[in-house]
Formats: C-alpha cells, structure tokens, sequence
C-alpha cells in the first residue's frame, strides 16, 4: 500500500514536471518561430473559434437564463427589491462567469479534439514521422492550437458573456417583469473587473491546449490509449480552469480588496 | 568486430517488464540485415533506439563510431538526416499531398524553399513510381503506394541507413515483394538496411544475415540458409510458425 502511495507520488510529480515542459517548450517554440504547416493558425482559429460558436452562444445562453431566474425566484420571496439585480449579475458575469464558463466548454469540446488528434498521431507514430523529419512536434503541433486558443477563449468569452447577459436581461424581463433599463445597467461595472475578464480568458486559453497537447502526445498503445487521452484531456482541462478560477480571483482580491 | 552500427549489452524496460536484456548485435556497412522474433520481443524497440526515439536504460548504441545513445534532442537531427526509418503504419501526414509530405524532411533538414524542396519531392516520388500521385493526398491511396511513399519521404534525404519497420506487413504479395526489391536495391547503392520483418519470403529472399530476437537478446544471427538449417528448436519453431514448441510467448 505505501509503496503503491509512493508510486502514485512519483508519477504525479513526473506528469507535473513533464506539463511544465510542454508549457515551456510551447513558449520557447512561440519565440523561436519554429516549424509549423502554413495556414495552420488560421485553420486552427476557425476549428476553435468558429466551429465552438455556436455551442458556446446556447450553453451561456441557457446557464443565464437560469441564473438570472434562479435570483430572481429568491430575490421576490426575500425582498422583492430587484434593483441591484442587472448591476450585480454584469459584474458577475465580467469578473468570472462569462471567461470560466467559456472555457469549462472549450475544454471539453476543444480539449477532446486537440488531445484525440494529437493522440492518434502519437499510437500511429506521426509525431515520431515529424521528428524525423526534424520538426519538434511541439512546434507543429501544439504552438498553433496555442496561440489560436489564447485568441478564439477571449473572443468567445467575450461573445458568451454578452450572450449570458442578454439572455438573463430577457428572463428577468418576461419572468418576473424587471425593467430592462435597470438591469442593463453597469454602474457597478469597473475597468478592474474587465482587467480580470482577460486575465482569466488569457490564462484559460492558454492552459486548455497546454493540458490537451500533454495528455495527446502520452497517449500510447492503440485507440483506447487516444480514449484515455481524450477523457484525461477534458478532466484536466476542466480542473485546470477551475483552479487558475480558484488563483486568479483570490489574487485579484488580495489586489484590489474589498473593492473587488 | 566492430560493426557500423552497433547495439551493446542494451536493456530497456517498459512499466517495469523488461524488453531487452543485454542485448548486443552489430551491422556491418552495406548488409541486409533483417531483425526477426516474436510480437513484442523488442524489434522496433531496437530500432527506435539506435534513432533516440525511444531511450535505453542502460548500454550503448553506436553509428559510424560514435556514440548516439547519450545525444540529446537537438544533436539528434543531425544523425536523423543520416538514419531514416520507414514506419510500420506509413506515417504520411494526412493534411498534405504526398509532394508536400516528401518535401518536408528537405525543407527542414536541408533548408530549401518551398517550391524547391517540391520540386526535388516529385523526383523522389518518381524514384519509387509514384510521380504521378504526387498531388493526391495519402487518404485516396492504397496501402502499397502510401507505403512507397514513405518510402520515398526516407530516402529524400539520402541516408545512409535505413530502418524499416515491418515493410511489408498488410501488404499483397505482389506489393510485398516490390517493396523487397527495393531494399535489396538500397544495398547495392551503399546504403544498409535493417528490416524488422515477420514476413518469410522478405527474410529468406532478402537478407544478407537475420537477427533472432529471443528473451531480450538476439538468440541467433545467422544468413538465412544458416537459420534455415538451424538444429536449435525455437529457431525452427519460429520460421516454420508452428504454436506447439519450447517457445514461451509471453500473453500466449
């Protein structure tokens, strides 16, 4: 049992270290502009970005819908006061909810598509073809989905938060008859809290791929070792985002304080 | 005797299950050798080995009398453009034409320009009769002329040897043996082959001398008509491919 305890520790601490390494050999690849296929940014963002839209603009949707109904079902049977609604919900919404939410279903949909077609070219030995061809399968294979998902998580959080917000604007409206004039109201809104909407869209967007390409180029043996990598691909991603939740917005409160 | 490449008391283990145990083999320049045994003996796992794809435990692996076992990553390039290895499975990059995938190799390694490392790939391809196929993509090809291709993407660079790992495998018979003479081709222009094969007519066909594979060791390296003749029981159980025998097959 302590051996398997200690066993257990060891591979632990080695994937740790060997996902710091796929970090760092991303960035040195982003700075040394290594190797990758023409037109692979851009196709990258489309497989990210544009083929996410559509997922992303009804998953917010509905989770704002919800959320907003949610409140105000509490907010008639304690106060009835539904002033503060609107202002508190768009600081929510900027501040965490729209960049995690984004990102929790990007790591899924993302996350799984990165790690199973890194995984299949790993069981079918590509990425050994590509560094026989003296490409460093980092560079072809991961800085693009990097860099394309740094972009495509902003974008799509900041298209997912607009979404959330309309939709809990519209459900507060026709649910409970708030005026739409006091709920789109952004007075409670602060430069800070859009400081932190990309921050946290950055980071999301450059863990997900990170995670996914780690666990795709581990894959091994035949598809139930992409199977692995694919499932591992979403639990980590999604852990990760919820973590690096967990960091940003603690060290945002140690910033600005009670201000936050 | 020192060979051109040399395999010395090798180990290397996965999860703890040992694959090779010691084991020590050397090629000499310009010879067919052919690397026999059973599924997940460790064929490809020596292969792999010589290029740094994969890492020993212990021992030493050397080419052309150096050390390669020990390079890292980056010093691998270089032996990587004088070793190449035709891949089990043919490895094409889906998202390129066949022109594109033979290019890329040239691109990288000898730094021509697009259009020139393209050009120099539709010769190539031409070399193993596929010039024609040049702008397909590997998906609308079978699975002879995929494997031909590849061929031609290793041979770009103009190796001095090169691995082949299992060639012929899900190939017709017809393909098969067009693919064995061109191994037996390379030899004659003083490139040496190493083939990992399970495949009897390729090994008695082709090879100058075959490495058996047994326990993690090379149980026998013989010529083909000295393996042929062989009184040792699990060499003769393993060329005729008969189950019953002394051999142990470990999952079997």
């Amino acid at each position: 049992m302590i051996t398997r305890f200690g066993q257990s520790l060891v591979d632990l601490s080695r994937g740790t270290r060997d996902l710091w390494q796929v970090y760092v050999s991303t960035l040195a690849g982003i700075i040394r502009r290594g190797r990758r296929p023409r037109g692979e940014l851009a196709r990258q963002m489309f497989a990210i970005g544009n083929r996410s839209l559509v997922f992303i603009i009804v998953t917010l949707g509905f989770i704002g819908m919800v959320m907003t109904y949610e409140a105000c079902l509490q907010l008639s049977t304690v106060t009835g006061d539904f002033s503060q609604l609107g202002m508190q919900f768009i600081r929510l919404v900027v501040s965490d909810f729209g960049p995690t939410l984004t990102a929790l279903m990007l790591a899924t949909r993302v996350g799984a598509g990165i790690a199973a077609e890194i995984g299949s070219m790993k069981v079918t030995e590509q990425v050994d073809a590509l560094r026989m061809s003296g490409v460093l399968p980092i560079d072809y294979l991961i800085v693009p989905r990097f860099l394309a998902s740094i972009i495509m998580t902003l974008v799509l959080s900041v298209i997912g938060g607009t979404v959330m917000y309309l939709a809990g604007g519209l459900t507060a409206k026709y649910s409970f008859g708030v005026n739409p004039n006091l709920f789109f109201d952004l007075e409670l809104l602060r430069l800070r809290h859009v400081g932190l909407f990309v921050v946290k869209a950055l980071a999301y967007g450059a863990a997900i791929p990170i995670v996914a390409g780690f666990c795709g180029l581990r894959a091994r043996g035949s598809s139930e070792g992409v199977g692995w990598a694919t499932t591992a691909a979403v639990i980590g991603g999604s852990f990760a985002v919820i973590i690096l939740d967990f960091v940003l917005s603690a060290a945002a409160l140690f910033v600005f304080g009670g201000d936050l | 005797m020192s060979g051109y490449v040399e395999w010395k008391a090798v180990h290397k283990s996965f999860n703890g299950r040992a694959v090779l145990r010691g084991m020590n083999l050397a090629v000499q320049k310009g010879e067919v050798l052919f690397i026999i045994g059973t599924s997940g003996v460790g064929k490809s796992v020596t292969i792999k080995l010589l290029l740094g794809l994969l890492r020993a435990d212990a021992g030493e692996i050397w080419f052309d009398g150096q050390r390669v076992d020990q390079l890292p990553e980056r010093a691998l390039a270089g032996l990587r453009r004088r070793i190449g290895m035709v891949f089990q499975s043919s490895t094409l990059f889906d998202s390129m034409t066949l022109a594109e995938n033979v290019a890329l190799p040239l691109r990288r390694h000898q730094g021509l320009s697009h259009t020139k490392a393209v050009a120099e790939a539709r010769e190539r391809l031409g070399a193993v009769f596929m010039a024609e196929h040049a702008d397909r993509f590997p998906a609308e090809l079978s699975d002879g002329m995929r494997k031909r291709a590849a061929i031609a993407r290793t041979l770009a660079l103009g190796p001095d040897v090169v691995l082949f790992d299992e060639p012929t495998t899900g190939l017709d018979p017809v393909s098969a043996r067009r693919i064995d003479q061109l191994i037996r081709s390379l030899a004659t222009t003083g490139i040496t082959p190493i083939v990992v094969s399970h495949d009897p007519p390729s090994i008695f066909g082709v090879a100058d001398r075959v490495a058996f594979i047994y326990q993690g060791v090379v149980h026998t390296l013989a010529t083909p008509a000295e393996l042929e003749a062989s009184a040792d029981p699990v060499v003769q159980q393993f060329i005729q491919g008969r189950s019953a025998g002394p051999m142990e097959t470990p999952g079997f």
